[in-house]
């Protein structure tokens, strides 16, 4: 699958690592997604997969390193003059940076009290001071397009899991983010329901999205994203284009892990 | 059936009392409850550990203790208040030490993933407690809060030792002169169970209004 992109990067990650407590999660990890790439990342559980998903819109922070999003440093300031100057920047500057980046979680995450609609406006007419009746339009619009369009006033716990990650994807794309961050976000589904959401994002891959998908669904890798990243022990290990990682993998450890995937489970 | 009859209005006269303390003493123990709780969780070591050591020594000290202290420091300190509002004072600070762990509790409870949904979204922390916490904790803290309530009405009554012409009091000033204190509290005591059962039925219902399945 090629990349109709002008290869401006949208999310750049320089060097990040990241401690907790004096466990090292992060270990100097340096990746570049460009305009309209889809960007798979697998690997082990405990590998750091999600908490480099999640430094990238600043759910967690990171004590070294530097992350842009459309050129543009989210969590902490730079500076050019002053060598090692990094200061946490300000909520408000946090937050104006995480409305770029959509996220979608693996439990969904999904607002209960709150009808679908309102799960989607929520963002538009608080953050984006967009009317009701606008915020509104634009809900039924993405309601529609990820198949859900007669579910608008209902609570998400009236939902199936696959459904309710429909209406979280949604959600994400109503505040128009330059990328999406999809954690795992099958992970927690019955079989059945995969699909499902899966088509949802490969549509959002073929109109160019710019995304990271943390999965561990590696046919859905391996067909519909650009690049792969193979990450273990908190580094990325094999960065490469998906038929080269699957059918012709370098690093040992990533070999395990698809010898591994391969065999399943056997008695 | 006369004296009963009698009582009423005297007892009625007391009430007022009782719920012009219970109001000021809720609607302090609720500002001061919310805001001990936000202290706790949110804010700088330095006030939180204040703010926990003053919450412990309240909740360590029996409130009529608190209410004598209440009392006699205002009788040598010559200074006027009116022991209606001392002691409203008393019991809405004793209880926002109670408050603080229901709003604490209910804050607590609401599951990680709803504040990053929030931030993920880019809400500041204030829209995600404006928007999203408040009403999810409401259900979790209806209950407790208005069990805190009631144990707020039922501690007015205590306040008659300093003098506050409460209900309580009231009925104590009746039996001394009817000599019928079972007659005159299981009165006193009906009218507090009206009170307190009527409360747990406005929490059921509230409890059904916001409630949603989750």
């Amino acid at each position: 699958m090629s990349i109709k992109s002008d290869l401006v990067p949208e999310i750049e990650i320089n060097n990040i690592s990241k401690w907790f407590g004096d466990t090292k999660v992060l270990d100097c990890v340096s990746l570049s997604v460009t305009k309209g790439e889809a960007l798979a990342v697998i690997g082990p559980s405990g590998s750091g997969k999600t908490t480099l998903l999640r430094c990238i819109n600043f759910l967690e922070d990171f004590q070294e390193g530097t992350i842009k999003i459309n050129g543009e440093y989210i969590g902490y300031k730079h500076t050019t003059t002053e060598k090692n100057y990094r200061k946490r920047q300000h909520e408000r500057d946090i937050a104006l940076m995480r409305t770029k980046v959509g996220m979608v979680f693996q439990s969904f995450n999904l607002f209960p009290h709150m009808t679908v609609l309102k799960n989607i406006t929520l963002g538009l007419t608080k953050i984006l001071k967009q009317s009701v009746s606008e915020a509104n339009e634009t809900a039924h619009q993405l309601l529609n397009r990820v198949g859900l369009a007669g579910k608008a006033n209902m609570l998400p716990a009236s939902l199936s899991g696959g459904q309710q990650q429909r209406v979280a994807v949604a959600r994400a794309l109503a505040m128009k983010p330059k990328a999406m961050l999809f954690d795992e976000v099958t992970s927690a589904l019955d079989p059945e329901l995969v699909a499902e959401v899966l088509d949802v994002i490969r549509e959002l891959i073929a109109e160019g999205m710019t995304m990271i998908i943390v999965t561990h669904e590696m046919s859905f890798a391996r067909a519909f994203s650009h690049r792969v990243a193979f990450m273990a022990e908190g580094k990325v290990l094999e960065l490469d284009v998906p038929e080269k990682i699957f059918e012709n993998p370098q690093n040992p450890r990533l070999i395990s892990f698809l010898e591994r995937f391969h065999k399943g489970y056997q008695i | 059936m006369e004296l009963i009859i009698n009582s009423i209005p005297l007892l009625f006269k007391g009430l007022q009392n009782t719920i012009i303390m219970s109001l000021v003493a809720t609607l302090l123990a609720t500002v001061l409850g919310i805001l001990f709780a936000f202290i706790q969780i949110f804010s700088h070591f330095f006030i939180k550990a204040v703010v926990e050591v003053l919450l412990y020594l309240i909740r360590g000290v029996p409130l009529l203790v608190l209410l004598f202290m209440m009392y006699y420091s205002l009788l040598y300190s010559g200074l006027q208040v009116d022991p209606l509002i001392g002691g409203s004072v008393v019991i809405g600070v004793y209880f926002a030490a109670f408050m603080s762990e229901v709003f604490r509790g209910g804050i607590l409870s609401i599951a990680k993933g709803q504040w990053e949904a929030g931030y993920a979204l880019g809400l500041r922390t204030h829209q995600v407690v404006g928007s999203i916490l408040i009403y999810q904790a409401l259900r979790i803290i209806g209950a407790p809060f208005i069990n805190t309530v009631i144990m707020i009405i039922k501690g007015t009554s205590l306040v008659a030792i300093i003098g506050v012409t409460e209900l309580t009091f009231v009925g104590r000033q009746i039996v001394e002169r009817t000599l019928e204190p079972f007659l005159i509290f299981s009165l006193v005591a009906l009218i507090y169970i009206v009170m307190c059962y009527s409360l747990s039925l406005l929490a059921q219902h509230l409890e059904r209004k916001i409630g949603y399945v989750n």
